[in-house]
């Protein structure tokens, strides 16, 4: 009998987690956040009113990344703080 | 063979975590280690990369940890999307799938290094839906000395230090990273350099001596990681002057399917073939010559990339730039990299970058 290596090896701990998801939207503060992809803002904005509408809740602020960064990278911190303010949830990331 | 079989193949599946190794280990009792039961296991279990492969057997891991020395467990890496920590073992693990060489495995630990810079940004790389692979380029006397073909055909196919060296990295992203079309990788169509994409620097064909000493790093041996498309080609058969040669490079390189033409960042690695690289040197020209000349020659008009793309990931001067006037395909000349490989023939050729990434050149420990 020969023993071989698995080939994915361990895992490292997961750089982040992410936060749970509300259960109830009526009431909530929904961002969106353009990942400056086509038609991202479009997609995600409407997504986001239609919600709102269903649920009670509403579309408190619509931005993207800021200055110099891109579908490829983070947003800035300043707008990361400013979603973190003034925003409960949050939809971005839309792909091509 | 069927699954069914391949489900035979296997006697158990356990985890070993040794009190002298640091990391967990699943390793597979395997029954019958036939080339086609081996195929067979793998494909059932997601792993591969669609071509046959060696079985890594502790006998032949280890071979491969020898011929890099260092920690086995040390962790060289985490790769996204998966977040596997991409040890030296793990390295060997997928070298000896590739069929490599233990001789081949510092320009693995070393890639592997690379793949972990933050400004590669290996996530997007694995992430997008373009073609990108991490081009491999090895550079110095190490390339010579394990076997790397930097001459005729270096691109492939024919030489086993460049195909299983390329394989083993793309192994290792599929493996250990998890970039497996679909969950992990989401390029459109994918593209042939995903297999193996792997080139060896001409050195001795330079006329302006080894990259990775101009790139400013003092040491014998050394790797580069560029994430990009495949090669493009352009030839000049006939000229004896740099810039006829070089207006068919900027040629290629101002086009507009290719990332670059959207974003600013991007690189472009140009591997000149030696008859091209000899010409260049022979009128005077240097290395940073040709960057200078590509970067003032592969131009559109700003008109053309404002008619093309509302989303323009550009530096803020050039939003400044009237629609008449040229553009550059990059922001900058030192995005634009020269390297001299292949052999006899009048033959060049263009790796764009996929754009929101940035090459890392390492020395070899």
């Amino acid at each position: 009998m020969d023993q071989i290596y698995a080939p994915d090896g361990p895992l490292a701990p997961p750089p982040i987690t992410l936060a749970t998801s509300p259960t109830v939207l009526a009431g909530l503060r929904i961002g969106v956040l353009d990942n400056l992809k086509p038609n991202a803002k479009l997609l995600m904005q409407r997504a986001a009113e239609q919600i709102a509408m269903r649920t009670g809740a509403t579309v408190a602020l619509v931005t993207d990344k800021g200055p110099g960064y891109n579908s490829a990278t983070p947003c800035s911190d300043a707008i990361f703080d400013k979603l973190d303010k003034e925003v409960d949830l949050v939809i971005t990331g839309s792909a091509d | 063979m069927s699954s069914a079989s391949a489900r035979r193949a296997v006697c158990t599946s356990w985890r070993s975590r040794r009190s002298d190794v640091a990391e967990s280990y699943e390793f597979l009792d395997v029954v019958d280690a036939s080339p086609e039961a081996m195929y067979e296991l793998f494909e059932e279990r997601g792993w591969g990369d669609g071509l046959p492969l060696v079985p890594p057997t502790s006998a032949r891991v280890d071979a491969m940890l020898e011929g890099c020395g260092g920690d086995p467990d040390e962790v060289l890496a985490v790769l996204p999307p998966r977040f596997g920590k991409a040890t030296r073992r793990m390295v060997a693990v997928n070298a000896a799938l590739a069929g490599c060489k233990p001789e081949y495995m510092p320009v693995l630990v070393t890639a592997t290094r690379a793949l972990g810079e933050k400004k590669l940004n290996l996530r997007g790389v694995n992430a997008t839906t373009h073609p990108v692979a991490p081009l491999l380029i090895v550079h110095g006397e190490i390339a010579e000395r394990a076997g790397y073909n930097s001459g005729l055909g270096a691109f492939g196919p024919g030489n086993r230090a460049n195909a299983t060296t390329g394989r083993a990295l793309r192994l290792i992203l599929l493996h250990v990273a998890g970039a497996v079309p679909g969950p992990g990788d989401a390029s459109t169509q994918g593209g042939p350099a995903k297999y193996a994409y792997c080139v060896a620097e001409n050195t001795a064909a330079s006329p302006w001596g080894s990259f990775h000493r101009s790139a400013g790093i003092d040491a014998a041996s050394a790797v580069t990681v560029h994430c990009g498309e495949a090669p493009h080609n352009f030839h000049d058969m006939e000229s004896d002057h740099p810039s006829r040669i070089l207006d068919k490079c900027a040629s290629t390189m101002a086009t507009l399917g290719q990332n670059n033409a959207t974003i600013a960042q991007g690189e472009y690695f140009v591997a000149l073939g030696p008859e091209h690289a000899a010409t260049c040197a022979s009128a005077g020209w240097s290395r940073r010559d040709v960057s200078s000349y590509l970067f003032q020659m592969a131009r559109l008009p700003a008109r053309v990339f404002r008619a093309q793309f509302d989303l323009r990931a550009w530096y803020p001067w050039m939003h400044a730039v009237a629609d008449d006037e040229l553009l550059p395909m990059t922001a900058e000349v030192d995005h634009i990299k020269v390297f001299v490989c292949g052999g006899a023939g009048k033959h060049s050729s263009v790796v764009p970058s996929w754009g929101m990434t940035s090459s890392v050149t390492l020395p070899i420990e």
